[in-house]
Parts: structure tokens; C-alpha cells; sequence
């Protein structure tokens, strides 16, 4: 199962959604796969922040679907995160994990979970967030999606993904300051709040 | 810490427009954490370390509403790889309230590293911060960290020491 074509069918399925998105080349693969939701996505490089950034979204945005596309070492970086989704349950959070089983961004060193020993998708029922899957092919992920996207629980799905990055894709050019802007500019217009507002004097 | 202590802090916060608060307990704030959570104006996240709750901060920030992070100075240690990628990196807040661990009179040994690595590590990573030791200081001191973390995008931090929390 290839990550940009599992990308796609994601992202057909979005619209008003706001995304907070892992490191690396799913960056660049998701910046194609959905171009409708480019300016609705937090591009970062925060190994460990992805899901917490993405539960204080949803936390601050409790009428707003979340979803955070997190990876294998992001999440292993901080398991500690799924007890407190297991804990505070929030009803708008989709969490999708791609697991590659590498550090693929670094030249593809392996993660912990390509021993086989290590399953995200238990450790997560195991500290309470009950609708953890893993997925193996295109239709059972697009399946999780759909399910995900509805659920009024916490549901995370673990992607088994090749370690491979779909070629010949168009890169992102703006840094991570770039992209805040962009992303709370979107947020302001589309909830009408104020976030980033003028200073007492210009 | 003193009833009249939590309540300056709680105003602080309200003050400053906070609803979200994430902490990891500990000792010296222990009768504020309680009091966060009775109140019906702030949602508290528990968290299983300060870098998480860092992060989370962040993600309340990109929401329009306004988080604290509260913790024992030693969490800053825990935090210092989320909060240097969000506030260098991109520009994202977290205003952190932490009590001052190893300050003059501490009389723990294992409180003595939180002491020597507190303020080095917030001028590493240019956060500004002050040091309150005066109760009626607190609530104005909330306050300040508000202004200028959301007029600098950057992090602020206030420590509490001194009578307020012994």
C-alpha cells in the first residue's frame, strides 16, 4: 500500500476539515494528494508534536473536524499522548499513523515497528482509545476513513505503508513560519475569529 | 501555596483570556491544580509530560483560544524540543507558568538541578521570563506574559518562588 494513493483517498473525502501534518516526505506527497487543502493544513517538522498539536486544535475547535496524519516515529516519539486521547476522548479527532517502519527522511533507518513486535494500533486500545485499526490495503483504509471521519470517538488508524515517496511530485517552498500564517489565516476566515489580530498601534 | 495565591493565579489567567490549561501536577502547585479543575470558565488537560502539553498549547494557539502551560520548572527540560521547533520554527506561543523548584531555600537534593538549569535553559532557547516571589505581583505577571507572547509569537514563562509557594 502506497501512502500517496491512500493521500488521495483521504483527501477526496475532505472539505472543511483542518489537518496538522508529520515531517518529511508526506509533506510533499500530502501538499499534491490534496491541493484543496493546502492553505487547511499545518504543515510542521515536529517529531512528537503532530497529535498533541492536533488534540489542542480540537480541543480549542470542538465543533471543527481534526485530523492529524501522524507517522511511526512521530508517535513512538511520544506514546504518552494516546493515554491522554484515551482519557479526555475528544469527539473530533481522526488520527491516521503512517507507518512505514522507517525513518524514512533520513535515508530509511528502521522504527520499532519493523520488528513486528510492535503494534500502534494496540498500544493505543491499550491506553483507551478503543477504535484503533490497522490497515493493510487501499479499501480497508478508505473504509477507516470514512468511520474515522464519522465517529464521535477518538479513532486512530495505523496505515501500513510502503517505504516508498510517490516520484516526480511538485515541493512545498515555504517554512514552517510561512505556513502558520497561511494555516491561521485559513482558520480566521473560515471560523470568523480573530487569532494572529493587530497590535494597540501600527 | 496559599488559598489567596491560587486565586491570584486563576485571576491572572481569566484575566488574560486563558480557557485551556494543560499540567503535569506537582508538589508546590498542588492546591492549584484542584482549583483549575473546579473551575467551570477553564478546561484542564492532564498530560504525561510537559513537552506534550507544550504541544498541545501550541495546537489551542492555532485555534484562536488562549492555553497555559503549568508545571514545575523541571518540565521546561521536558519541553525545550517542542518548544524550540514551534517557537523558533514557526512562531507558535506557549506561555508556561511553572513553580521555581530549587530556588534559595529549597531543601530537596533532587530539586537542585531544576535550580542551576531553569533560567539558563529559558536564555537559550530567548524566552523571556520573570521570577515572582510576591503574591500580589502574580496576577499582573499572568497578565504581562499574555501581552507579550501575542505580540511576539515567541514563548514567555513566569516562575513562582518564595512565600508564594511555600
Amino acid at each position: 500500500m502506497k501512502r500517496f494513493e491512500c493521500m488521495t483517498k483521504l483527501a477526496a473525502r475532505l472539505s472543511d476539515e483542518l489537518v496538522v501534518l508529520s515531517l518529511g516526505a508526506s509533506v510533499d506527497e500530502w501538499y499534491n494528494a490534496a491541493p484543496h487543502m493546502r492553505s487547511a493544513s499545518l504543515f510542521q517538522q515536529q517529531l512528537g508534536c503532530v497529535t498533541p498539536q492536533a488534540f489542542g486544535l480540537a480541543a480549542g475547535l470542538p465543533e471543527r473536524q481534526i485530523i492529524s496524519l501522524d507517522t511511526d516515529g512521530g508517535l513512538l516519539f511520544n506514546l504518552g499522548i494516546l493515554a491522554t486521547l484515551g482519557n479526555e476522548k475528544p469527539k473530533n479527532l481522526f488520527v491516521v499513523v503512517w507507518d512505514n517502519e522507517m525513518y524514512q527522511s533520513i535515508g530509511g533507518p528502521k522504527t520499532h515497528t519493523a520488528s513486528g513486535t510492535v503494534d500502534l494500533a494496540a498500544i493505543a486500545r491499550g491506553a483507551g482509545v478503543t477504535h484503533a485499526y490497522t490497515a493493510r490495503t487501499l479499501d480497508e483504509f478508505d473504509a477507516h476513513c470514512e468511520a474515522g471521519l464519522a465517529s464521535d470517538d477518538p479513532y486512530i488508524v495505523v496505515a501500513k505503508v510502503a517505504g516508498t515517496v510517490q516520484p516526480e511530485i511538485k515541493r512545498k517552498h515555504s517554512d514552517g513560519r510561512e505556513d502558520k500564517y497561511i494555516f491561521v489565516r485559513h482558520v480566521e476566515a473560515t471560523e470568523g475569529i480573530t487569532i494572529m489580530g493587530p497590535s494597540e498601534h501600527n | 501555596m496559599q488559598q489567596s495565591a491560587v486565586d491570584a493565579v486563576i485571576r491572572g489567567l481569566k484575566r488574560a483570556g486563558v480557557s485551556i490549561v494543560c499540567y503535569l501536577p506537582d508538589s508546590l502547585f498542588k492546591e492549584l491544580y484542584p482549583a483549575l479543575d473546579a473551575d467551570p470558565d477553564i478546561r484542564t488537560i492532564q498530560v504525561t509530560n510537559e513537552g506534550e502539553g507544550a504541544a498541545i498549547c501550541g495546537g489551542v494557539f492555532l485555534s484562536g483560544k488562549r492555553a497555559a502551560l503549568v508545571m514545575e520548572n523541571s518540565g521546561l527540560r521536558a519541553s525545550v524540543e517542542p518548544l524550540a521547533r514551534m517557537g523558533l520554527g514557526a512562531g507558535i506561543p506557549v506561555v508556561m507558568l511553572m513553580s521555581y523548584r530549587g530556588d534559595m531555600g529549597e531543601n530537596n537534593w533532587w530539586a537542585v538541578p531544576h535550580g542551576v538549569t531553569m533560567e539558563p535553559v529559558l536564555q537559550a532557547l530567548r524566552i523571556p521570563y520573570v521570577v515572582e516571589r510576591e503574591e500580589e505581583r502574580i496576577e499582573q505577571a499572568i497578565f504581562d506574559a499574555y501581552e507579550l507572547a501575542y505580540s511576539s509569537y515567541y514563548h514567555t514563562a513566569v516562575a513562582l518562588s518564595g512565600s508564594i509557594v511555600r
